[in-house]
């Protein structure tokens, strides 16, 4: 399983990721694949274990402004939240 | 050589700010406009700058950290924010002209309040006096020209009394004097990265407690669809490629003025200013001092010899000062300097007592040379 949180902005993604892995979480920082950007040009979190207390706490802190995508295995991403 | 210039750009440096330069240029690519190793380590790297530099100004979101190319840009950006033809701006009588002449290109209705050096209390008085009237203002943290550090504390607070936005000029104070983006709550703080931060030419931070217009448009590595910059700080404001190389540099320079001290750092360059102003006096020469509120910078006038001449004589001998009117007609003006301008000694972090020693020797030899001549 992988999820994919999806942000704006590099420099808001990278907001995110130190939050998260003071948190506790192993991640990376990647481009958002060109079928989930409408505007282009995205970058994102990948986290491979389940990613709903992530984006609650990025809710919590003012983070959150994008989306989570989630995948198993090779399948394409498919959209969890919102 | 002796360095006594560093007000305009520091010379010394940690050899960390050079080695990770050079390392930049090895290794990192342009951050936001790839996915793969070397763009990511970019990218890295000037979030980690962000990061040193929100901690150092007390901001509490390193995404309020714009790069610029140097404090002028800072504060074109900061300018062109909040100023529109007609706009009301306060001033202080000691500003640089990378402040009044983008308030001049901006067409705005200045008001310049407290002209006196080193005198804090008229400063506040004309301060509040005159804020009533204004709609913004922007004030240095120090004069450039003459050391003389404003109370720029209190004039934040009256500035928010009177709901008047304030752009702050940190250009001297940053790395030596405490900037504090939480207390004083301005619009905009624009500083350059190559003078108290130690960090290379062509580097520069805009602390943004605004959200500001963006000065140039283009290349932000996010939202490439639309054919407006991004909404959100920085990248809102951050147009085209960032000097990465530069911001490495400026990283480690950062780093070490947080691991010294600005503390540390300005009762060095207070200690080497006193040394000045002890080897010089007695000499005939016209020293600018203030009873404490001085940063590490010294203005004098010989009455025999032109400031420019003297620099020069002095360059020849291996010191380097500047002399003139250090782009700041107004502090001159305000200081009854304009007509001759002034020599100015301004010290670094890496000077020692003996090397202000040894140039105020060579100066008053110099100076007693063409007296005798």
């Amino acid at each position: 399983m992988q999820y994919l949180i999806t942000f704006k902005t590099l420099t808001q993604a990278q907001r995110a990721a130190r939050l998260l892995e003071r948190a506790g979480y192993t991640l990376s920082i990647r481009r958002v694949p060109p079928d989930l950007s409408r505007s282009g040009c995205g970058y994102a979190i990948t986290i491979r274990k389940s990613a709903y207390d992530a984006v609650e706490l990025l809710k919590n802190s003012g983070l959150w402004t994008g989306k989570l995508f989630r995948r198993e295995g090779e399948e394409p991403f498919r959209e969890v939240l919102p | 050589m002796i360095y006594l210039d560093s007000a305009a750009t520091s010379l010394y440096r940690p050899p960390a700010v050079e080695r990770a330069i050079v390392r930049a240029m090895r290794t990192l690519a342009n951050p936001g406009r790839g996915g793969h190793v070397p763009a990511m380590r970019a990218a890295e790297t000037v979030y980690a700058c962000r990061e040193e530099a929100a901690a150092l100004f007390h901001v509490p979101d390193p995404s309020r950290i714009v790069f610029t190319m140097n404090a002028t840009h800072g504060l074109n950006l900061a300018i062109h924010s909040l100023v529109r033809p007609g706009t009301k701006v306060l001033i202080s009588g000691f500003e640089h002209n990378a402040v009044t002449r983008p308030l001049h290109a901006a067409g705005a209705d200045l008001k310049v309040a407290g002209r006196k050096l080193f005198d804090p209390a008229e400063m506040l008085a004309s301060w509040e006096a005159a804020l009533s009237w204004a709609e913004v203002a922007v004030c240095t943290c120090v004069s450039n020209a003459f050391g003389y550090v404003l109370p720029i504390g209190e004039i934040a607070g009256l500035c928010r009394n009177f709901g008047v936005k304030l752009i702050v000029d940190a250009s001297q104070a940053a790395g030596i004097l405490t900037v504090d983006y939480e207390s004083l709550q301005a619009a905009f703080i624009a500083m350059p990265g190559h003078k108290g931060l130690l960090g290379p030419q062509g580097t520069g931070i805009l602390l943004c407690g605004e959200e500001g217009v963006p000065l140039m448009q283009g290349g932000s590595g996010a939202e490439s669809r639309l054919q407006t910059m991004p909404e959100l700080l920085p990248e809102h404001l951050e147009a085209g490629t960032l000097n990465v190389c530069g911001i490495a540099g400026l990283l480690e320079g950062i780093r070490y003025v947080r691991e010294r001290g600005e503390a540390t750092i300005l009762r060095h360059e207070q200690m080497l200013l006193q040394r000045a102003v002890s080897e010089l006096s007695g000499r005939g020469l016209e020293l600018f001092t203030g009873e404490e509120g001085q940063s590490g910078v010294l203005s004098l006038r010989c009455p025999w010899m032109d400031c420019e001449e003297l620099a020069s004589r002095l360059s020849d001998r291996g010191v380097c000062v500047r002399a003139g009117l250090h782009c700041a007609p107004l502090a001159h003006e305000s200081a009854g300097t304009l007509e001759c301008g002034t020599l100015r000694m301004s010290f670094s972090p890496f000077l020692s007592a003996q090397d202000v020693k040894k140039a105020c020797e060579i100066l008053v030899e110099t100076v007693e040379e063409a007296k005798r001549n």
